[in-house]
């Protein structure tokens, strides 16, 4: 319809708004204080993107920590109080937004959330900045890296890879196949596994990276299909798992191959999305999960479910919103803020460099320390003079030399109504016979 | 040899959602001079308006009439609040895509602030997957690609065989010349957007109907494959776009199947670059 001189001349508009594209795809400095008002915890996490679910679950977790906190009269006078920092989960968009919430946020106490999208490059500006962080990375780099500052009570992906292995043993499956976003976050899961899978006598059929900004998987699909394995192990976020397995499903001739997922799976998000397209009856059936041991019973949970159900809401559409109450960034960031928090009572400061030995103190307990369930019950016990140990829902905390916590692990799944249901154990020797 | 025939198949179903959606783009870059790369916004804002539809229990076919509409109205409402003011007060072609890339913000962080960042699916069901020749379609799948040859038909016989056609043609070609021949340029451009509005509304739908899983920022990447295929197909061409949309549709799903499926989406700006370097016209550019 146009002429080729109006052609060329729109083929070099198209090239200017290909690098407009780009450079709007990119995206600041730094401080953080202890003045007289509110303290603040930053949620820095993607809430945008394809890993927009993430941010929400981590700040449901901070208002149910925060209430418990204010409720108990708050950290030496402070009132606390919750902000999201997106990441948009890409470190493009993660380093500036880091960098602007130093600079723009008076009285910063803690960080949380920070997703293996983002962990890598914030995590270093946030220990320059001399402000504890607890991660919800799983990445291997954090296992052997020491960061003053970084703290982590979720499971390492190589452990979690070794669990969704151990899980497909359990279940005598033996023809394997992987599918992993293409995302920092899954990828880390894919070598461990491969090993694990070599380690366990299993055969690994097929292997398939998903492209997460992709919108169908069709191709990926039928070639796993086609490899006829047992079990799919899998880490895919945002709508990729819902449309790859929804596809699988119907290449499959609309029966579902068996799915063992990452704890990230228990996610009311995840169920949202994944059950929307498959069916719950499906899901419910077909999958199950690796998850660290987190408490359903008990003066912490009690506590714990108490408050973040009283903030139900404030997140927005979450689905759900009881699986909270098992996902692992609610139960464990929860654990973190009354951690740092009881830290600063402690310490009788809400600086950093002050509070922050206190935090492997009352995580790991000294010998003869009250063991405390809640923020409440751990301020009485300072009060009261005496050294306390933390035990929240996520239960004990036992930090090693780098800062990390992994507990034991446990198999989830889904019921019919999207209810989170414990149906097996792992133990320890199950996970390091397949460690490499 | 399975593989490579179900990939095709595939190809087909990608290129068919493709098609509608970059015959629409393509058609308003045409007419109205503006390269509205909100295009994609306005795609899934239509593909929420008819998972509502189909939450009240309606069938999502009437859904995707329902995005049609509001698909023309949204477009038609962007270019008379915003694209043509611009255009009145001599705004450049590159600032009013940097509007466009505002516009497209606003309406996809509004989606997610009223939807949440949850991803949803049409109640639909896909039928049993029919096996033909090595191809592997779902009913469903061969919906989408039947109404995809129905579009193209209808904007094939708009622009061949209508008065309103030609008008548009003309319009494209050289608007000035077209309003001193009687045309009455303005209007066409306002039909213009009213169609290719449609064209977006009805693209939304089906891409959403396709991936199965759609969230409020689902199209991004796929509005950059629309442009592939535009400018793989020449920029303004409506033929071209449908050609283009065919050689990525194909191409992204064939290459999902040989070479890593991570880079599928690599293989449709590989082929967009050899196109320009070769035939900075595109496909079809220079038969105008």
């Amino acid at each position: 319809m146009v002429h080729n001189a109006v052609a060329r001349r729109m083929a070099a508009v198209a090239a200017c708004v290909v690098a407009v594209v780009a450079l709007a795809a990119c995206g600041g400095t730094a401080s953080s204080g202890s003045g007289s008002g509110p303290l603040t915890i930053a949620d820095l996490a993607p809430f945008t993107g394809p890993d927009a679910a993430l941010g929400p679950i981590y700040l449901a977790s901070c208002f149910g920590a925060t209430r418990a906190i204010n409720n108990a009269g708050g950290v030496l006078g402070h009132t606390v109080n919750c902000k999201s920092v997106d990441t948009r989960g890409d470190p493009a968009d993660a380093v500036p937004a880091t960098r602007q919430m130093f600079a723009s946020t008076s009285n910063l106490a803690l960080v949380i959330g920070v997703t293996s999208d983002e962990a890598a490059s914030v995590v270093p500006i946030i220990n320059s900045n001399k402000t504890v962080v607890f991660g919800m990375t799983g990445q291997s780099e954090f296992d052997s890296t020491h960061f003053d500052y970084f703290y982590r009570l979720v499971a390492p992906d190589l452990d979690e890879s070794y669990a969704m292995v151990a899980i497909a043993q359990q279940k005598h499956y033996s023809k394997i196949a992987l599918a992993f976003g293409n995302d920092i976050g899954s990828q880390t899961f894919v070598a461990p596994a491969i090993s694990a899978v070599k380690k366990a006598g299993m055969t690994l059929v097929d292997n398939e990276t998903l492209d997460l900004h992709a919108t169908t998987f069709r191709t990926e699909a039928a070639k796993i299909v086609a490899a006829h394995p047992d079990v799919i192990l899998t880490e895919a976020l945002g709508a990729t798992a819902a449309s790859f397995l929804s596809e699988v499903k119907q290449l499959n001739g609309g029966t579902m191959i068996p799915i063992i997922g990452t704890s990230a799976s228990i996610d009311p998000a995840w169920y949202t999305s994944v059950s929307g397209a498959i069916g719950a009856s499906t899901l419910a059936s077909s999958f199950v999960a690796d998850n660290l041991v987190v408490e359903s019973t008990g003066p912490a949970y009690l506590a714990f479910s108490q408050n973040l159900l009283a903030e139900k809401g404030k997140v927005g559409n979450t689905g759900n919103f009881n699986t909270y109450l098992t996902a692992p960034g609610a139960v464990h960031l929860y654990d973190g803020i009354n951690l740092a928090a009881l830290a600063m009572i402690e310490a009788k400061s809400t600086d950093a460099t002050v509070f922050r030995p206190f935090v492997e103190k009352i995580g790991n307990g000294v010998p003869g320390a009250t063991v405390v369930t809640s923020f409440a019950d751990g301020v009485a016990a300072l009060k009261a003079g005496k050294t306390i140990r933390y035990v929240g829902p996520g239960g004990p905390t036992n930090f090693d030399s780098f800062h990390d916590s992994t507990g034991l692990f446990e198999v989830d799944t889904y019921d019919a109504t999207g209810q989170v249901k414990v149906v097996g154990q792992l133990t320890p020797q199950e996970l390091r016979a397949l460690a490499g | 040899m399975n593989l490579l025939f179900a990939s095709l198949g595939f190809g087909m179903v990608t290129a068919a959602v493709l098609a509608i959606a970059s015959v629409g783009f393509t058609m308003q870059f045409a007419v109205t001079d503006v390269l509205n790369l909100a295009y994609g916004a306005v795609m899934i804002v239509c593909a929420y308006v008819a998972y509502a539809v189909n939450q009240a229990g309606i069938s999502i076919w009437f859904g995707v009439a329902v995005a049609a509409v509001l698909g023309a109205l949204i477009s038609v409402a962007l270019n008379r609040g915003v694209y043509t003011p611009f255009q009145r007060r001599g705004t450049s072609p590159i600032a009013i895509v940097i509007v466009s890339l505002g516009l497209t913000l606003i309406l996809e962080f509004g989606l997610q602030a009223i939807v949440g960042g949850n991803n949803v699916s049409y109640r639909v069901s896909q039928g049993p997957t029919l096996h033909v020749g090595g191809l592997q379609l779902t009913v469903v799948q061969l919906v989408i690609i039947g109404l995809s040859v129905v579009a193209m038909l209808a904007v094939h016989t708009l622009l061949a065989f209508t008065k309103l056609g030609k008008a548009m043609r003309a319009t494209a070609a050289d608007r000035s010349l077209a309003r001193t021949c009687g045309i009455r340029t303005d209007r066409v451009v306002t039909v213009t957007w009213l169609i290719s509005g449609a064209l977006c509304g009805v693209g939304g739908a089906v891409f959403a109907l396709d991936a199965g899983s759609f969230g409020a920022t689902s199209t991004d990447l796929f509005l950059v494959l629309i442009l592939a295929a535009v400018f793989l197909g020449g920029p303004g061409q409506s033929y071209g776009a449908m050609l283009g949309a065919l050689v990525i549709g194909i191409g992204t799903e064939v290459s999902a199947a040989y070479v890593t499926p991570e880079y599928k989406d690599v293989v449709a700006f590989v082929l967009l670059l050899i196109m320009l370097a070769v035939r900075p016209t595109g496909l079809l550019g220079s038969r105008a």
